[in-house]
Formats: structure tokens, sequence, C-alpha cells
């Protein structure tokens, strides 16, 4: 799937994004992302990319946070998302799945799903029990007794209850065993598949994301530095080896290693 | 016997004032140190609106001015949040009660401006209900005080545990970020937060003059709220029940018994005693200690 | 070779300098020579609010030791005054001491209790220690007042105290008093300069953006908090020591909750962390309510008790201004306009290590 062929027909249109922390920081500059309809997009890269600081900026910062989107454009659906408040952004179907802090620890599972349930929703309710079953196990449970995968299901759970039409996931396998990374990712597709949710997926697990996502794009150092379907990801020598776990040809000796010393070119 | 309902009925206003206090950190983990000044601010409005109405505390007059009173209060409790604590989220808990201290002493000075000083009592349900053979007697307001205390608190309990509201109340103290990225007003949240403190802080004050006098040295009573809400543990409504009437209980027999000065300072003992122990208050929950 | 510029230092003489530029070493020497001076034009009631509000800067450099850098948030402070004050009054009247040993053992009581209000430091943070040096307050009142309505003639009378005096010379007058309170508040600055150069400094800073990390690194933050305190509450008792010679009467109901909100308020208005900072917030807050007094006997209606409560409201609408809209205090609009023409055409200055700014 094509997700070039028109800028404007795109669901999430980013261009030229710029976020400042503290006023002197950079942590995100020029970078540009575009999610089409129902499609799955994927953001891989190293700590402290700016990956999650691009989806921040997409679902809005509290006033409070010394943090601010100095330049660019953040269009969902044609109309601008940039200064609006997190609940009026998230009021409009952008839903920020966040990396850290992802559930109400102190409610029962029950109510953090019933959070800002409304009476429209409620359906949607009864199917996240349905695409998490260890969930519906749990109902009267106090989340913060619940292991880390049960948890990202929740606060994936949270989201959908939310009625979203696009879909920010913040490195959801951090802390997950891959076992679980593997069942939440395919989850996720899953839903993508049935309810036409579009999903912008951060990852540290480049692999993972690639097996689901239609789209990628790799940033570095707050830019974005690649793009691509994820065949001509999975294909290209720099991806391979800083991202995947090295060329599929032979194994290589650590002093045969020299990934410390070779420079990203990004051909191809 | 009569000691006892005293005691029931001075716990119960402590008691109120506590759940204000508790309602506004369960709701954003400020600690408010107005909260003595805005009960009293909130009974001298009372005893004035009283006089708009006609000056009789009975029958219609009284529901206008109760309604006025209650209309203000949370007017006011809304006003607080907008003009100053919404610009202190994301600041340390310790900055916004710095400035909820500012806000007390601003009311304090207010007191001594508009009614210049002078010490008032509310006249309403003075009427004895029970007398005893000793002299002493149980009056309406006493019977009201204990009555208004368990309906606010039931109330307070089904709103929490069971209404969205509630919910989103919890969640964003806890996490407000969270709570807006999931499609909750955190400002409309906390101002309702600070109109319900501030109402129930009229309605304890409201009670207390009606007991006793109104004067610009009244608001000290706030303390023994904070002290209250602290032994009970500040996140716990069932901590502010209990948080008031173990101060309340213990002051009304240190002043009888002991001394009247020491009476003054037990509040403060009891709460440096539950400290040693249980810093995050008998019913309050350990985290909380580590969150501010 | 001294170098003129401020992004070239030569030496760690020169980086270590408390005043690095010339100007600020003009600024300084003008207002030490016009505090010199100033008893020469100044009458006497000038005088006697300076000396108000030297005693002050004593105080506040303490709480500012305290709770700027090691970020140990005190509602006590007006119980170490307390403290201080009794214990000067209770040696010089009833035990006829001279000033020179009331005054150190009242400073040594100070460190006493301060040690005690400091160990719920060790176990709380933020509010909670604030509301537990609130009670710790109250209790050291109750027994200051039950004190002073046993032994005094009446009940609210409080306790006089002698004028100090050495070999004949006695010190009253407001000209002498300001010389002896500014060369005990400038001592007194000194110190704090120092102290907050010094490895302690380094440390309570450390402790107030991070204690975990703190004790992680080595820091023994369980010393350090406790020195905090006492350090504090022993220039607290100095100021109430010299405070109780100077008004020559103690009473308790002076040293109220409110006077611990005025003392928190100097630092929050001068700017925590900063010694300089102690000393715009104390002459702010002490001259304030006589600034106000002077603006409404200004204006042309009489006002009674409103002046009264008019300067009461100050103090309040003063906390939440700064703390809104200036946090870092007088000292950061200063440091603001001082960096523009220091610094021009560049904006910034670099990251500060803690002393002398």
């Amino acid at each position: 799937m094509n997700a070039h062929v028109t800028s404007e027909a795109q669901l999430l249109n980013v261009r030229q994004l710029e976020v400042v922390y503290h006023d002197v920081a950079t942590a995100v500059q020029g970078v540009s992302i575009e999610v089409a309809q129902s499609s799955i997009v994927a953001m891989i890269g190293p700590n402290g990319a700016g990956k999650s600081t691009t989806l921040r900026a997409i679902s809005g910062f509290l006033p409070a946070e010394d943090v601010k989107v100095t330049d660019g454009t953040i269009l969902f659906e044609g109309s601008s998302l940039r200064g609006l408040l997190p609940h009026q952004i998230s009021r409009r179907g952008v839903v920020l799945v966040p990396e850290r802090e992802k559930v109400f620890q102190t409610l029962t599972v029950q109510e953090n799903l019933d959070f800002s349930l409304t009476y429209k929703a409620r359906p949607r309710r009864d199917e996240v029990y349905a695409y998490f079953p260890p969930l519906a196990e749990r109902r009267t449970q106090v989340t913060g007794y619940l292991s880390g995968g049960e948890k990202q299901m929740l606060a994936i759970g949270m989201a959908l209850v939310c009625e979203p039409k696009l879909l920010l996931v913040d490195e959801l396998s951090l802390g997950l065993a891959p076992r679980v990374t593997e069942e939440i990712m395919s989850i996720l597709r899953t839903i993508n598949g049935d309810l036409g949710i579009a999903m912008l997926v951060v990852e540290q697990n480049a692999a993972a994301a690639l097996r689901i996502a239609s789209f990628a794009y790799v940033l570095e150092g707050g830019r974005v530095v690649f793009k691509g379907e994820p065949e001509r990801l999975l294909n290209h020598q720099d991806i391979r080896e800083f991202y995947l776990g090295g060329s599929k040809e032979k194994a290589r000796s650590y002093r045969e290693l020299r990934q410390y010393a070779r420079k990203r070119r990004w051909w191809g | 016997m009569e000691l006892l309902v005293s005691i029931l009925a001075l716990g119960s206003t402590y008691a109120l004032l506590a759940a204000g206090i508790v309602i506004i950190y369960k709701a954003s983990r400020v600690v408010n140190f107005a909260h003595g000044e805005l009960a009293i601010v909130g009974a001298y409005v009372f005893h004035s609106a009283a006089f708009l109405t006609g000056a009789s505390l009975t029958g219609q007059s009284l529901l206008i001015t109760i309604a006025i009173s209650a209309a203000a209060s949370a007017l006011f409790g809304v006003i607080i949040y907008a003009a100053l604590m919404r610009r202190l989220l994301g600041r340390p808990a310790i900055v916004a009660a710095m400035v909820t201290i500012g806000v007390a002493l601003i009311l304090k000075a207010a007191i001594v401006v508009i009614w210049e000083s002078r010490s008032v009592g509310i006249a309403l349900g003075r009427q004895p209900v029970i007398t005893f053979e000793s002299g002493g007697r149980v009056t309406w307001i006493d019977v009201a005080t204990v009555v208004v205390c368990i309906a606010f608190f039931a109330a307070l309990a089904l709103f929490f545990q069971y209404t969205r509201l509630g919910r989103q109340f919890r969640g964003t103290a806890e996490n407000p970020l969270l709570a807006a990225q999931r499609k909750v007003n955190i400002n409309r949240i906390l101002a309702v937060a600070w109109g319900m403190a501030v109402f129930s802080a009229t309605l304890a004050g409201v009670l207390f003059g009606s007991r006793s006098i109104l004067s610009p040295q009244s608001p000290i009573i706030g303390l023994s709220g904070l002290t209250a809400a602290m032994v009970g543990g500040l996140d716990s409504l069932r901590g502010a029940v209990f948080g008031g009437l173990l101060v309340a209980a213990a002051t009304y027999i240190t002043a009888r018994l002991i001394s009247p000065a020491l009476s003054e300072a037990v509040p403060f003992l009891i709460l440096l005693a539950v400290m040693c122990w249980r810093p995050w208050g008998l019913f309050g929950t350990v985290e909380e200690l580590n969150r501010v | 070779m001294l170098s003129n510029s401020p992004y070239l230092r030569t030496s760690y003489a020169e980086t270590n300098r408390v005043f690095p530029e010339p100007y600020q070493r003009v600024l300084v020497g003008i207002i030490v020579i016009s505090l010199i001076c100033l008893p020469f034009v100044g009458g006497n009631y000038l005088l006697h609010l300076m000396n108000l509000a030297l005693l002050a800067v004593i105080g506040a450099v303490g709480i500012n030791l305290l709770t700027g850098f090691c970020g140990q948030v005190s509602l006590g402070h007006a119980s170490f005054l307390a403290i201080g004050a009794f214990t000067t009054a209770i040696l010089a009247q009833r035990f006829q001491m001279p000033f020179f040993v009331a005054i150190p053992a009242s400073c040594c009581t100070g460190a006493l209790v301060g040690f005690v209000v400091g160990l719920p430091a060790l176990r709380f943070r933020g509010i909670y220690l604030a509301i537990t040096t609130l009670a710790m307050h109250y209790a050291i009142i109750y027994v200051l007042t039950a004190y002073q309505s046993n032994v005094g003639p009446s009940a609210t009378a409080g306790i006089t105290v002698p004028a100090p005096a050495i070999a004949g010379f006695t010190l009253e007058g407001e000209r002498a008093w300001f010389y002896v309170l500014l060369v005990a508040a400038t001592t007194v600055v000194v110190f704090g300069i120092n102290l907050s150069r010094t490895y302690i400094g380094r440390a309570w800073v450390a402790i107030r953006d991070r204690d975990i990390a703190a004790e992680a690194s080595g820091i023994n933050v369980t010393q350090y908090k406790l020195l905090a305190f006492m350090i504090s509450a022993v220039l607290a008792a100095l100021a109430g020591s010299l405070a109780a010679y100077f008004t020559s009467v103690v009473t308790v109901e002076e040293y109220t909750l409110e006077l611990a909100i005025i003392y928190l308020a100097m630092i929050i208005v001068g700017g925590m962390g900063s010694i300089a900072g102690s000393i715009l917030g104390a002459f702010f807050m002490t001259l304030l309510p006589f600034g106000i007094e002077r603006i409404f006997e200004m204006l042309p209606w009489r006002l009674g008790t409103t002046a009264f409560g008019i300067q009461q409201a100050a103090i309040g609408i003063v906390i939440i201004g700064f703390l809104l809209f200036e946090p870092d205090g007088l000292i950061e609009m200063y440091r603001r306009v001082a960096t523009y023409f220091e610094r021009w055409p560049f904006r910034y200055r670099e990251l500060q290590s803690i002393g002398g700014r």
C-alpha cells in the first residue's frame, strides 16, 4: 500500500515539526510524517531520537510543561492540532497510549476502562474485553497489581474505549517479554483490520514493529533519516546492521563487528 | 451524655473541614492551608446574607440565605481555582501550598477589612432538643451538625466510588496528563473540586458559627481541620471522619479536664504522634508520602 | 593576568571569585559605603527601620540556607526565633548573665532545638515536613506560653531584658545599634556566602534537587539535613537574641505562625537559594508594612483598621504574586538585567555553580 499518493488525503499529516524543551534543547527538527486512513505506520530509531516527543507533540502537551512546538504543522483530518489541549485532541479522535504511567494504578481495571466512558461507547468496552481476555478475568482487581503485559493491554483498551480514529502507541514493548510483545502486536493488527483504526506505532523493537506496519519511518537525532515500506527497510544494509541485529549472511564475531565505527550512510 | 454530644458535634465540624481538604488533595495533591479562613469567611457571608433576607433565620428566609451562601461559596472556589491554582499545574505541590497560605492571609485580612473584626454569632437552631437535669442541653444545631456531616460524607463516598465524575476525580489526582489524554478536561475537574471544597468549608463554618462565636481569630479551627485530615490520611475520607472525631475528643477532654491552653496544642501533639507512627495517616495510602 | 571578559577565565582564582566582574565589586562597595554613612544622613526613624531590616536579614539567611539551599520546607522558623529570644531574656534577666554569655548560649539552645525539629526531615519531604514543623512550632510556643504565664508578672507582660553592657558601656540608641547590627548582619551574610560555596552548600543543593541521588552519590543526607536545620536555627536564635536586646522586652505573642510565613515570604520574594536574595527579601518584607502605611497617609481619606488589614493582605498578595509571576525572586529580576548588559549580544549565561551570585 503506497501511503504517499496524495498528501492531502492523509489522516494525519505532520510537516516540518520542531519541538523544543526548556527553550534550549531541540528534540525534534524538521520531522514530516504521514499516516493514511486505517493504516499502521511505524516509527523506529534509537533512544532519544525524538520518537516519543513527536507522539507527545501530536497528542498535545499540558500548559504547565516546559516544552513547545515551535514550528511545523500537524493536520488531522485537515484541521490543525497545534495549540490544542490534550483533552481536546483526544476528543477529536487522536488518542495516545503513553510509554510510562499508562494506566491509573489506584483504580480497578473496570474503573480504568469506564474512566471516560460515554453511553454510546459501551459496546466498544465489551469488545475490549473480547480482544484482551486477561482483562476480563481481572475486572475488579486494582491495576497497580497487574503484570506489565496486562497493564499494556489495559492501556490499549482504555485508548480504544475513547473511540479513536488514530491510535498513537508509544514503546509498547518496553519491559515486556518478547512473547507478550508478539501477542499484543498481533492483537493490534487484528484491531486495525476489524475496526479500521489507524495506528502510529513507536518502537525500539524494530523487527516487531516492521512485522505489522505498512509503512515505516526511521528517526535519529530528532530527524527522519529514512522512510519506506517494510520490505525496503528489511533489505537495507544500515537498518539491518543497526536495528535488526546484523546481516543474515554470516555470524559475526565481536572482533569483526565494527558497528561502533561505521557511519550510517542511509543509501538506497 | 452531654459530653458525648458536644464531642460528636465538634468532631463533625472538624470532619467536614477535613473533608474539604481531602477533596482538594484527592483531586490535585495540593494541601489547602486556607481552608479555615474559607470556612470562617463563608460563615460571615452567611451571617451577612441573612440580613439581606430579613435577619430572621427561619423558613423561607433561611432557605434563601442557604442558597445564596452555597452558590457564593461554590463560585468562590471555582474563582480561586481559575485565577490562581490553574496557573500552578505542573509546579511542585509545595508551591501551590504556599499560594494557599497567601490566600489564607488575604482572607484573614478581608475579615478585618470587610466585617471590621466584629465578633458575630449565627443564631440558628439554638433551641434545645433535650434538656438535662444538670443544666446541660442538646440543641437543634448540635443534632443538625451531626446529621449534615453524616449526610455529606455519605454523598461524597457514593460520589467518589460510583459516579463517572468521581472516578475522573480519582484518576486526575493520580495522573493529570493521562486523564487529559483520555478526554477529561482537567480544568473542569479541578474547578469542581475547589467549588465542592469551598462549599463544604462554608458548611463547616456556618455550623461552627452557630455553636460558637465568629471572630477574626476563628480561622484557627482550620488548623484543627488540617491536623484531622493528616491524622486520618490526606487521601482518605474515612480518615477525615475518624481524624475529626479523634482530634475533637482529645481537644474537648483536654480543655475540660486538664487546661484550655494545652487543648490548643493537643491537635498538634496528636499529629506529631501519628507522624511518628504512621506518617501517611491512619487510613491513608503509603505511596502518598513519596508523591509530594 | 586578569581577564576582563566574562567568558575567558585565565586562572582558578578568577573562577572562584565571589564577585567576578568589576561592576559587581563597585556595586557592593557603593552599598557598603552608603550603609556606613547612613547614620549621618538619616534620622532615627530611618535607622530604626534599617535595624529591623538588618535583624530580619540574619533570620532570612538562616531560613534560606534551610529552605532555599537544602530544600527542607520549614514553617517552624518563628519558634527558633522565640527560643533565641527567650533564652537570652531568661539568662539576662533572671541570671544576670552578660550578653557575651547569653547570646552564645541562645545559639546553643537554638542548635539543640534545630536538631530536634530537624529529625522529622529524615522521614518526610515537602508538605508533610512543612506540617510537621508547623506542629512542632505550636508545641514549642505552647511551652514558652506556659513559661511566660507562670513566671512573668502577668500572663502577657513578657520578660524585660536589660540592655547589653560591657565595661560600663551600654548599648542603646538607634545609631549604636545600627553599627552593631550592620556588623552582625554582614558577618552572617559572609558566613552564608562562604558556607554555600563549600562542600556543605553543594551537598545541600544536591539534597534539594534529588535527595535519593545525593544519597546514592555518597552524601550523608541525614547529617546534612540535620546540619541545615541546626545552622538555620542557630542563625534564627541569634536574630531572636539580638531582637530581645533591641526591643528590651520579650513576649511569646509576637512569635506567631504569621512571622514564620513572613520569613518564608522573604526568601520567596528575594530569591530562594541566594544569599543576596535573602537580603533583598528581608528588606522588602520589613519595609513593606511601613511603605503601605506611608501610602495610606498620602491618600485623602482615613481608613482606620483597613490599613492594618491591607498590610496583612499585602503579605499574602506579595507571596502569591511572586510565586505566580517571579518564582525566582527579586534577585532573578536583577540577574536578568545584569545578564542582558553583561552578556550582550548573547542572551544566556553559562550554568552557574552555587555561591556568590
